[in-house]
């Protein structure tokens, strides 16, 4: 398979101090679903940016089709499609003008734009709104009108950047059901960024766990979740008690590493090792605060790689975008 | 081209039609300022002190269908600056349609919708002449098909001009606070450095000789000379004073050009 994408080396600095992409190289295959994962501020807005021709890369090279987007940015533009992370359909609009204006600006004559549309409209079960203004819409339907905006042209690449930000969980299973099938029919590129680790995994093929900028894995999501290797116990003393002598000593434990105060050991199967963990500390005469089983998952791939907490790490730039990632893992089931 | 072009405008056109405060406000507003303003500022004097206006409602009149032209232009570029910041405009810019045609739309769009408001007002005021109790503009040349077609231009190139530039700052600023700073700035300065209210007489004389050469004064002689008949009050024919105006349009234009490239340049 050819590639769709390839990034070599690409670099972004903003104002001359802010790396918001450091040094990213990557290739997408044709045809592969590609997700960037990794917290907010981490570069991947501005890596769509730069593959999408809006941003220009401070250095490295984009290729996008066979064709650089730094030179030929109107050719990239006519084969992608991009759906942005804020819905950009105008609520004054109906559903159905705002995509006749996106078939428009993308040069597709008025009959074959209309049966497009309305094929879409069908596809995306945005018909029996499609003549109602948008700002009327909800936040689910916005999402597929703009996803629908994003390949009214049919692209071979299309661009999602955070698609289902702000949605709760049902609309988001249900704008995963879209891609899936959207995949299907088509065959589209997919090269999206997300930063909730269950879209990652539902959705992607293959994946790049970004973090300031730089890639820190890349695999399919279950290589990644093979990499933390087992199970891992979490272990926290109650009066910050050294517990690597002890952990270490019980058997079955293959690794013990301090993260945040927290120990975690790494074993086969956490079940087993509970009970001599909460042995071993009792006769030490060490007073566990809490003990907790983690089954391998992309959260743990990420603390593991940069030895933060997924979730300590949002909350860290504050904001409204942290508040939403919180409460979607409260959600999650 | 066209057709990206053609989608644009049918985008300012259902969002224009769909905010009908904005179109009664744009209309009504020139309307009273007609009725409040010119009826109360109806001051004494003829054709000798209004430039060859037979009184001050017909002086004041002509004047103010430059000056809608220019008020209308104001707000062009707010709209930008919501667009903007609604992604509007990036996605806009996602699409391969010409970056020329993105600035094309709004400028070609407001400049003819300006038209409405500003022959609105001109009509009424010729109305008003005939309505007892009211002072209107009355229409003392004869003014021909060539006039009618030079008065049209005059107003539309003006329209241009201004929302021109303006769209200009609405594409270049990011915020509408900087941008109403600036509406604010130039405005009434270059309202006020022009002909379009005071009669000649009123004021200093440095004053009138920008105001010789103020766009907005250009078009409202181009509308005054045709309409009043009265060319042994100006030194030139409409026509120099339309080529004038056509050369301000040709600076504010590129000037408008190259802020808006600017602008819309990938960052």
């Amino acid at each position: 398979m050819p590639d769709a994408i390839v990034c070599e080396n690409l670099v972004k600095v903003y104002g001359g101090v802010i790396r918001a992409v450091d040094g990213v190289s990557l290739d997408v295959p044709e045809g592969e679903a590609f997700g960037l994962l990794g917290p907010n501020g981490a570069g991947k807005t501005t890596m769509v940016s730069i593959l999408t021709t809006l941003v220009r890369p401070t250095s490295g090279r984009a290729i996008v089709d066979g064709l650089d987007v730094a030179k030929h940015p109107e050719e990239v533009r006519r084969r992608i499609g991009l759906a942005f992370q804020v819905s950009t359909a105008d609520g004054e609009l109906t559903g159905r003008e705002n995509l006749e204006v996106a078939a428009g600006l993308q040069g597709i004559p008025a009959p074959e734009a209309h049966r497009r549309i309305r094929e879409l409209l069908e596809q995306m079960q945005l018909a029996p709104a499609a003549d109602r203004l948008v700002k009327g819409y909800s936040g689910g339907m916005r999402r597929r009108l703009e996803l629908a905006v994003g390949v009214v042209h049919s692209p071979k690449i299309l661009f999602l950047d955070e698609p289902t930000l702000g949605l709760d969980p049902q609309g988001r299973a249900g704008f995963w059901d879209y891609i899936r099938h959207l995949r299907k029919d088509t065959g589209v590129t997919l090269f999206l960024t997300t930063h909730y680790l269950e879209e990652a995994d539902q959705l992607c093929e293959r994946l790049a766990i970004v973090d300031h900028g730089k890639i820190v894995a890349t695999g399919r999501p279950d290589e990644l979740k093979q990499r933390t290797g087992g199970d891992t116990v979490v272990v926290k003393p109650s009066h910050g008690e050294d517990l690597a002598p002890i952990l270490s000593a019980v058997p079955g434990a293959l690794a013990v590493q301090v993260i945040a105060g927290a120990y975690r050991v790494k074993c086969d199967r956490g079940e087993a090792m509970v009970p001599l963990i909460v042995t071993a500390c009792d006769r030490a005469g060490v007073e566990i605060a809490s003990v907790e089983i983690r089954k391998p998952s992309l959260d743990e791939v990420f603390l593991e790689l940069t030895g933060r907490e997924y979730r300590e790490e949002d909350t860290e730039h504050g904001g409204w975008a942290s508040e939403r990632l919180g409460q979607m893992r409260g959600g999650r089931p | 081209m066209l057709r990206e072009l053609g989608a644009l405008l049918r985008r300012e056109w259902l969002r224009y039609i769909r905010t009908p405060v904005w179109i009664i406000s744009s209309l009504l507003v020139p309307i009273l300022y007609l009725i409040l303003f010119g009826q109360g500022f109806n001051y004494p004097g003829g054709p000798a002190q209004y430039l060859g206006a037979p009184n001050y409602i017909s002086y004041f009149a002509a004047g103010m269908v430059g000056f809608v032209a220019l008020t209308m232009s104001l707000f062009s570029g707010a709209n930008v600056i919501f667009d903007k910041g609604l992604g509007i405009v990036k996605r806009q810019a996602a699409t391969p349609a010409p970056r020329s045609v993105i600035f094309l739309s709004p400028l070609i769009f407001r400049s003819l919708i300006a038209l409405l408001p500003a022959f609105l007002v001109l009509g009424l005021a010729i109305l008003l002449a005939h309505i007892p109790g009211f002072v209107g503009l009355t229409i003392s040349g004869s003014v021909g098909v060539l006039g009618a077609f030079e008065i049209v231009i005059a107003v539309l190139v003006l329209a241009l001009m201004f929302n021109a530039l303006f769209l200009a700052f609405g594409f270049a600023l990011e915020s509408p606070q900087s941008y109403f700073g600036i509406v604010n700035l130039l405005n009434l300065p270059i309202l006020f450095t022009s002909n379009a209210l005071y009669p000649p007489g009123v004021g200093p004389d440095w004053l009138h000789q920008i105001a010789e050469y103020n766009p907005v004064s250009l078009c409202v002689n181009v509308l005054r000379e045709n309409l009043f008949g009265s060319s042994s009050y100006y030194p030139y024919i409409p026509e120099v004073y339309l080529m004038g105006l056509l050369a301000w349009a040709a600076a504010f234009i590129s000037l408008a050009v190259v802020l808006g490239r600017r602008a819309l340049r990938t960052p």
